[in-house]
């Protein structure tokens, strides 16, 4: 079986191709048929093929199935977020949004989400890193990752946003800007985001897991 | 209540459960709760860098907008 898929970027149209057919990275090839680069601040589409085995189909659906049931990890780890949320006040609905790999993926769905979140999410990343931590222990290999009103994607969408505007301002004056303190991940995003975009470079300043992404120009100084 | 809260979250932190004792002391404007664990359990409840006090700690300010009163945690070794 051939299939194709589409994404703004390699990876995207893999993690395409797995939410569409239920499956595992391991369980298929990829083939990259066609990458391109549209403009200077947009990223081309990149088109993928993936090639499963004919005999496969049916025993996705197996697999499919079993991860339909929630497991005893599961079970514990959403029982012990509703507790908390309890117990702060601020009761809400908790369930399985994916599993992925190593990840469970967890939404909240309360009426008070807007303080469950807090500012930049700085509530939700606390709750999130408090239950990593009660989750190692039942199993390590796990990670937990918890949303609320697709606040996670949204913010996501806003940085690779800002990240553009920020290139596009530092090329118009050719000065370097700074960009407020943010972790690993968020980092990350800026960084690919600008990765491939002409005369600007990016670079991380500062100490310990809070640092700065400082954008320059890296074009011809006139 | 912010002491359950501080409670449960410090007993899924531990090792020894049963030593984990929470003790609220309540002001006009604020309230301080203070927490003790096993001396073997400190370091679980403070983290790396205080990453988990930390977090404890903005749980619990969460939790106390409730209110409206400040919420304190004080971690006693």
């Amino acid at each position: 079986m051939i299939r194709e898929f589409e994404g703004k970027t390699e990876q995207e149209a893999i993690d395409n191709a797995i939410k569409e057919l239920n499956l595992d990275r391991e369980d298929f090839d990829v083939e990259i048929i066609e990458s391109e680069k549209k403009g200077l601040f947009r990223k081309g589409s990149v088109t993928i093929r993936i090639h499963l085995d004919e005999d496969d189909p049916p025993q996705e659906d197996v697999q499919g199935e079993a991860r339909e049931d929630s497991t005893d990890f599961e079970d514990k780890v959403v029982t012990y977020v509703t507790n908390i949320l309890d117990k702060m006040g601020f009761p809400g609905e908790v369930s399985v949004a994916f599993r992925r790999d190593y990840k469970l993926g967890l939404n909240i769905d309360s009426p008070d989400s807007g303080i469950i979140i807090g500012k930049k999410g700085k509530n939700l990343d606390a709750l999130q890193l408090i239950t990593n931590v009660f989750s190692g222990q039942l199993d390590n290999s796990k990670k937990v990752i918890i949303d609320s009103e697709n606040y996670r994607l949204r913010h996501e969408e806003y940085l690779v946003k800002l990240a553009y505007k920020t290139a596009e301002h530092v090329k118009d004056s050719k000065r370097s800007r700074l960009l407020e303190p943010m972790n690993p991940f968020e980092r990350r995003l800026i960084h690919t985001a600008l990765n491939d975009i002409l005369d600007i470079d990016t670079r991380s300043e500062g100490d310990g897991l809070y640092k700065q992404v400082r954008v320059f120009y890296k074009g011809i100084q006139i | 209540m912010e002491k359950d809260l501080v409670e449960y979250i410090a007993k899924s932190l531990v090792d020894d459960p049963d030593a984990v004792v929470v003790n609220m002391i309540e002001g006009e404007k604020s309230t301080i709760l203070e927490l003790r664990v096993a001396q073997d359990d400190i370091g679980k409840v403070i983290g790396k860098h205080g990453r988990i006090a930390k977090a404890v700690r903005t749980i619990l300010s969460a939790s106390a907008t409730k209110t409206g009163k400040r919420a304190v945690l004080e971690i006693l070794d």
